[in-house]
């Protein structure tokens, strides 16, 4: 059975596999040094140099850091920019332990090509880092996981990932062992000892002799120095970047217009068409007829095409294409799902629910024994909880540009997942993936969604078809309704409560578990008695990973319901949440610091209330109250604040961005996300019906950060959500008495 | 050991579902309507017709975008225009209206309705149809034809 006790989990391996990696160096055309981590003896480095830097003489491939003749250092980063800072973050760290001038480093995205596989992200999703491996094991883990994530396709971005996993094991190592053979190069020519060279602002300096260089003087010498395969990183005390909250690199370029998001890619001696297309509006649908007669006469217009699945129009231009799609007649393939609206998926739920019954279902973690103690409970309660399938709804909607001759396919798309889109491609198209090539842009967003590849394929068969390169773009109205969603669920909760209001005894049975494995444990704190189940259910719409996957349902049950347990003995909240964290010290930490900067034990105006939740999620724990005024018979978000423990920070302002980017996306959830369904198709089509929050409604958010040290890193992109949904709503009850037990909030107020 | 089963699960997941269905059925129907570089032919909205709701049916394919015009159809982006001639300016109940129109006492007609779509945002401060101005004169008043169709039983 699966432990829950936090003080039973098995020691890190992070600081062993830090100290490991497998680097080459080379030397760039004109004199530059480049620096790979990852290239095992005999492994072939051909293909990758053209990519990475144009022109002749590159020796050395699958590369993080190149130093050229100008003193321009270029972090060569492995994951997408979709908004999060990763590309520049990581820069910052590389660039730390190289002590390079932040002022000359430059990002660049790394190519999608096998060589550049997130080797450490493979290594956390198919065995955290927790995992007690034999020691003997683990010089054969590393050249696995690398092997696994090409077989795989692992070159991702999600799951929080980008500092604590590349950052951590990939950036650092890189940028130190550059500055060591840098320093080699130098102590050579210098004639002095290495120990007595300093760097600093990308320069190299010995003071005792008075030598001082760039380190572009020595980039070409650095790359015949031999190289320590486990430089010595820096300790906290040493940082000059990282811990500190740098100008992101990418910023600019988004200010002024620059920036390139796959929306806007217009590739060199292209001539595009574009195409609009309209998929099933109940999915596993196809297409039985199509009718284009009015289409035809449409301005603009080149092709119509019914792919099976889906229809497109490729015309002169966007506009074109979809004022004639919006013409064309189609009709669909009957569903086969049972389900038509969300009371039948809900009952579906149910009735899965019901076949599990009080012990049955899946046990996904187990401790001590909860039916036992909840039979001999003083108090239970019952609660059943409930959660909508939501959209991701980025900015910048789905969008590619495919162009398909000669055997060959190039693709310019915004995707977290390029080496995946490149197989979805190939299998698709019939191309090889040698013969692929991924062209990745800037993300106008994501959070999940980017982590399907559909689109990418779509726009590769349309382009083929076509024979000439095209842009296809979804309305809104598709990216809404015809996509791939964070599922709904159904939660059933008892709790057991002895003579002094103590939880001992914990049971939820739900029907949706995704990733991570442990967002339906309430794992941090101490209930003797715990029983987590899984009665699975069929879900009517595609899932896809949505900003925090499981945590952003089960954040809400779970939180929601230990609330719902202190209400019921009668305590303080956060208080209550204390007391069963005797074995976490740093959640405690968290909640201690959060009571004071809310002000939580002040009374509050009246009308107004607070409520407090914790979850801890990919790495980092979270713990925030949100202040609600009621006075108007509707929920106003007047205050929210935030106490993260994420480890250790390495930009701060970078960090607080995410965590209130997942304040404000788990908030506006929670007060309006919601898909309906109509006879199986998706009611909501844009953000008339599909609201965010606006800025009028946003609470002030005020993030506060504790670095505990001595753990591994946590992420920032997702923690930063989960607990906004339960602490708006145990805000809610406190003010009013009213538990909430379904989301979205707003519609309960009309 | 179970523990290390159910944690491994994690990535099978994500690989499942960043992968999803590769298997695509051929492409069952390809209209080609011209060649790229290929003049386009010249159509004009109701070309060869006099029969101005024709034309205004044509002309309505730029506010289609956001608008349909079918009894009881659910509204897009924007109102469903069926019946809208004749109907108090704000008048559909399922729509949720911007405050400007919402309070406007006024009923569509067509004289409105053609000062309006010259100029959504000057005839109705306030309203949230911010695109969709209508500047050909002729075009506007084929559209409102066509509208004023759609708003009586023969349209149906």
């Amino acid at each position: 059975m699966n432990d829950l006790s936090p003080d039973e989990k098995k020691p890190s391996k992070l600081a062993k596999w830090s100290r490991r990696g497998f680097i080459g160096a080379g030397v760039l055309a004109g004199g530059g040094l480049l620096i790979g981590i990852g290239v095992r003896p005999g492994n072939p480095i051909g293909a990758l140099g053209p990519k990475v830097a144009a022109g002749a003489g590159e020796q050395l491939v699958n590369s993080w850091v190149k130093i050229d003749t100008d003193n321009i250092v270029t972090a060569i980063v492995p994951h997408c920019e979709m908004g999060q800072g990763a590309h520049s973050v990581l820069a910052q760290m590389l660039a730390d332990e190289l002590d390079a001038s932040w002022d000359n480093v430059r990002v660049m995205q790394a190519p999608a090509d096998g060589s550049y596989v997130v080797s450490d992200t493979a290594r956390m999703f198919a065995a955290p880092f927790t995992l007690n491996a034999a020691d003997w094991l683990e010089p054969t883990w590393d050249g696995l996981f690398t092997q696994l994530g090409k077989s795989m396709d692992l070159l991702i971005t999600g799951g929080s990932s980008s500092i604590r996993t590349t950052g951590q094991h990939q950036m650092r190592i890189a940028g130190a062992a550059a500055r060591q053979m840098l320093i080699g190069a130098a102590a050579d020519a210098w004639e002095v000892p290495a120990e007595e060279i300093a760097t600093r602002d990308s320069m190299l300096v010995h003071e005792a002799s008075g030598n001082s260089a760039p380190y572009s003087e020595f980039a070409s010498a650095a790359a015949d120095q031999p190289m320590d395969h486990t430089p010595t990183l820096k300790t906290r005390d040493q940082y000059r970047l990282m811990g500190r909250s740098k100008a992101r690199t990418d910023i600019p370029a988004k200010i002024n217009g620059t920036a390139e998001f796959g929306i806007d890619a217009v590739p060199d001696g292209l001539e595009l068409s574009y195409a609009a297309v309209v998929r099933p509006p109940v999915p596993g649908t196809t297409v039985t007829s199509m009718d284009a007669n009015r289409a035809e006469g449409m301005s603009g217009v080149l092709q119509i095409l019914n792919m099976g699945n889906f229809v497109a129009v490729v015309a002169d231009s966007y506009w074109q294409a979809q004022q004639a799609m919006n013409t064309v007649g189609i009709e669909w393939s009957q569903s086969e799902s049972p389900v038509k609206t969300m009371d039948d998926q809900f009952a579906v739920f149910a009735s899965a629910l019901d076949g599990a019954g009080d012990t049955g279902g899946d046990q996904a973690a187990a401790r001590g024994d909860a039916p036992g103690a909840l039979a001999d409970a003083a108090t239970t309660i019952d609660a059943e909880y409930r959660a909508p399938y939501l959209a991701h709804a980025p900015m910048e909607p789905l969008n590619c540009t495919a162009h398909v001759a000669d055997g060959k396919c190039d693709i310019w798309t915004s995707t977290q997942v390029p080496l995946m889109a490149r197989s979805e491609v190939a299998s698709t198209i019939g191309i090889g993936a040698d013969d692929i090539t991924i062209h990745q842009q800037y993300l106008g967003g994501a959070f999940g969604r980017r982590l399907g590849s559909e689109y990418v394929a779509m726009a590769a068969r349309v382009a083929q078809a076509t024979g000439y390169p095209v842009k296809m773009i979804w309305s809104r109205e598709e990216d809404t309704q015809k996509a791939l969603y964070r599922c709904a669920d159904m939660s059933r909760m008892r709790a057991g409560l002895d003579e002094s209001g103590a939880l001992v005894a914990y049971d939820s049975v739900f029907t949706q578990r995704h990733d991570p494995a442990e967002a339906c444990v309430p794992a941090m704190y101490d209930i003797a008695n715990t029983s987590v189940r899984v009665a699975e259910a069929e879900l009517h719409l595609p899932f896809q990973a949505w900003r925090s996957v499981d945590h952003s349902q089960q954040g809400f049950f779970i939180e929601s319901f230990i609330d719902e347990a202190a209400a019921a003995a009668g305590a303080d909240p956060l208080d209550y949440r204390l007391s069963m964290l005797t074995n976490a010290p740093r959640h405690t930490a968290v909640l201690e610091k959060l009571a004071e900067i809310s002000n939580w034990r002040e009374p509050s105006a009246e009308g107004t209330a607070k409520g407090v939740a914790i979850v801890e999620s990919f790495g980092t724990i979270v713990a925030e109250v949100i202040e609600v005024d009621m006075t108007s018979g509707k929920p106003v978000l007047t205050n929210c604040w935030a106490v993260c423990d994420a480890g250790y920070v390495m930009n701060p302002d970078g960090f607080r961005n995410q965590i209130e980017g997942g304040i404000v996306f788990g908030l506006t959830a929670a007060m309006y996300g919601e898909l309906e369904l109509e006879d199986g198709a998706i009611v909501q089509s844009n953000f008339h019906d599909y609201k965010m929050l606006r800025m009028n409604e946003v609470p002030n958010i005020e993030v506060a950060l504790i670095n505990s040290g001595d753990v591994p890193v946590g992420g920032a992109g997702e923690p930063g959500l989960p607990p906004a949904a339960p602490a708006l709503t145990n805000a809610i009850f406190a003010a009013t008495g009213t538990r909430l037990r379904e989301l979205p909030i707003a519609k309960q107020f009309v | 050991m179970r523990n290390r089963v159910i944690l491994a699960a994690g990535l099978l997941t994500v690989m499942v579902t960043a992968c999803g269905s590769t298997e695509q059925p051929a492409v069952v129907e390809q209209i080609v309507v011209r060649d790229r570089g290929e003049a386009a032919p010249v159509v004009e909205a109701g070309a060869g017709t006099t029969d101005l709701i024709a034309m205004g049916e044509d002309a309505f394919q730029v506010c289609a975008g956001c608008h349909v015009v079918e009894a009881g159809a659910r509204s897009t982006a924007g109102p469903n225009l069926f019946g809208v001639v004749g109907r108090k300016i704000g008048g559909l109940e399922s729509y949720s209206y911007s405050d400007a129109l919402a309070g406007s006492e006024l009923t569509w007609d067509e004289a409105n309705l053609d000062e309006f779509l010259a100029d959504p945002a000057g005839y109705l401060p306030g309203t949230d149809m911010l695109a969709g101005a209508v500047r050909d004169e002729e075009a506007r008043a084929a559209i409102i034809a066509y509208l004023a169709n759609q708003s009586s039983p023969s349209g149906e």
